[in-house]
């Protein structure tokens, strides 16, 4: 029976909703499941890991382990692995995920697949579909290994909100820490805001809304659809937005319920990123921009013009 | 400081790519620096420029778009150039490439390899951090910033999951670049002219002292099967005129049409 380890993603103590994701993906497969979670203070969190649908939880809880270091993150994943005796390792889409899948895969001589939006099992045969080339094609790959590590995509499988697992929880040692790269600190600007892979519906500004003032409007806007709030590359490059709030190929990847760029032309990095999106509405004064190419609704006019009249008319629905 | 780099040719995405019987269609493809390798280029330039350092760049795979990128790193400011060519690269994955990169760098004495985090063909982002883990060397991904401590360390910004995480690196030491680190210059003419002149050090995997299947070649830990188009998404409904009602309309059908509100 194929067994699947999920390595849970965690932020500020909270389990993300793509742990449950991509274990209810597993447990749709047939496999045996269980969940890796490394961090500090989180055993915890070892019902809502077996709420999330895994059976066994291994748990690596050290002080340690409170930021980030890719080292000795990776050696309780393998450890994980080993014990477990999984087939298949995922993780979420996160630069987690990214920094440590092709570690584990190179310590456990596994194959590795980035972005997989899609697998299959049938007997021993492993095959993976994942997107390439900015998303303009879609690869097929066929598994030679008996383990595959993988990243999983954004929004690439759906939570099963009737699964949940039982409790049965398995200490990891704390790891060595890494002296050769050693974490300092870390600069959080992201603290207490809504985290775009989680949230239901992003906002996202390109260089149409100009300023600081045109981002202030916008802000508003998400603000009263507790949105998650991204960005352009264009933003991000002319210093009016964080780097972590960029949406495209180089940066985030998301997939939410509604997704509107306002003031983006859509070049083809950024739609790399939000296509995947359920709905997607656009604003922007170019009838041409190239964003109107996925759009499921697009308004053709000045922002700062429509977008207070958007928040009135979506106050006015909402009560 | 002896700095590495590695540089890969990657479709340009610009293009329309069309696939056939389960292929991409090579005709009318164009080929480019990967632009996460051109920021990789840039880094190792610029750590050069501020610090006394010697760069040299690889590059897997032949052919005039090869050569053209090669000298297109070397009008960036890059001092040398290994170009690894052999019939035998054809289908090659992260692993190989890092077994081959791994090899250049053992006889090559170098303090620091930067590569892009990612090419923009396959999206992979693995060969950097697997050529890490087989020379078991510190490696830091995704990285905004970069400056040299002293000839031993460097401390690096990556950008993580919690924020911006800084850190101390003992070389030597692997990093792979963001886009965010720096804007990749746009060569000047002299850089141009000289670079024609330069030298590039080709050699075959015989020549590098390595055999396919030491590789790995042989045995592929996976294969690509087939290409698929992607599906694309068909542009909707599209609104013009009066912001007012426009607006209306719209918030009404994303609340009851798409009910998304």
């Amino acid at each position: 029976m194929t067994k699947i380890l999920v390595v849970a993603d965690i932020k500020e103590g909270v389990l993300k909703g793509s742990t449950k994701e991509l274990l209810s993906k597993a447990r749709a497969i047939g496999a045996k499941t269980a969940v890796v979670a490394v961090g500090s203070d989180i055993e915890s969190l070892s019902a809502d890991l077996a709420d999330a649908g895994s059976d066994t939880q291994y748990i690596a809880d050290d002080k340690s382990l409170d930021l980030f270091s890719a080292a000795p993150f990776t050696s309780c994943v393998v450890d994980a692995a080993k014990q477990f005796e999984a087939g298949l390792i995922w993780f979420g889409f996160s630069e987690t995920g990214k920094a440590v899948a092709p570690r584990v895969a190179a310590q456990l001589d596994a194959a590795c697949a980035s972005d997989i939006t899609d697998a299959q099992i049938d007997g021993d045969q492993i095959t993976i579909t994942r997107p390439a080339i900015a998303n303009k094609v879609m690869q097929k790959i066929k598994v030679n290994t008996e383990q595959l590590v993988a990243v999983v995509r954004a929004g690439a499988f759906e939570a099963d909100e009737s699964i949940s697992g039982t409790q049965n929880v398995v200490k990891l040692s704390a790891p060595e820490p890494d002296l050769k790269a050693v974490i300092k600190e870390v600069l959080s600007d992201a603290s207490g805001e809504i985290d775009l892979g989680d949230a239901d519906i992003v906002i996202s500004v390109g260089r149409g809304v100009k300023d600081q003032a045109g981002i202030d409007l916008v802000k508003g806007l998400a603000d009263d659809l507790t949105a998650g709030f991204g960005s352009s590359r264009a933003m991000v490059d002319a210093g009016l937005m964080a780097q972590n709030k960029q949406v495209g190929q180089t940066g985030k990847i998301v997939a939410p319920n509604l997704y509107m760029a306002l003031g983006i032309s859509g070049a083809i990095q950024h739609l790399a990123g939000m296509t995947g999106s359920k709905t997607i509405l656009a604003v922007n004064k170019d009838p041409e921009a190239p964003i109107f190419n996925v759009a499921d609704y697009g308004i053709v006019g000045d922002l700062f013009e429509v977008v207070p009249i958007l928040r009135e008319e979506i106050k006015k629905i909402k009560g | 400081m002896k700095i590495l780099t590695t540089l890969k040719k990657v479709v340009d995405v610009e293009l329309n790519i069309n696939v056939e019987n389960g292929a991409i269609i090579e005709d009318g493809l164009q080929y480019v620096m990967n632009a996460w390798d051109e920021n990789a280029v840039e880094t190792a330039v610029q750590l050069k420029e501020k610090n006394k350092a010697e760069t040299t760049l690889v590059n897997i795979g032949g052919g005039d778009d090869n050569t053209k990128i090669i000298r297109k790193g070397f009008a960036m400011g890059i001092d040398n150039a290994i170009q690894i060519d052999d019939p035998a690269l054809e289908n090659s994955d992260p692993s190989i490439y890092a077994g081959i990169i791994q090899k250049v760098y053992e006889q090559g004495e170098y303090d620091l390899i930067i590569t892009g985090k990612q090419a923009q063909d396959t999206d992979s982002g693995q060969t950097g951090i697997i050529l890490a883990e087989f020379l078991e060397l510190p490696c830091v991904s995704n990285v905004i910033d970069i400056e040299a401590i002293d000839d031993q360390h460097i401390k690096v910004s990556r950008l993580g999951d919690a924020g911006t995480e800084i850190l101390e690196i003992e070389l030597p030491a692997v990093v792979t670049v963001s886009d965010g680190i720096n804007e990749p210059r746009l060569p000047a003419m002299r850089g141009i002219m000289m670079a024609k002149k330069k030298k590039i050090s080709v050699m075959d995997l015989a020549g590098l002292g390595i055999s396919w299947d030491e590789l790995g070649g042989g045995s592929p830990k996976s294969e690509i099967t087939e290409f698929m188009k992607s599906e694309t998404r068909q542009a909707g409904q599209k609104f013009e005129g009066d912001a007012a009602e426009i607006t209306a309309k719209v918030v009404d059908l994303l609340a009851n049409e798409a009910k998304v509100l």
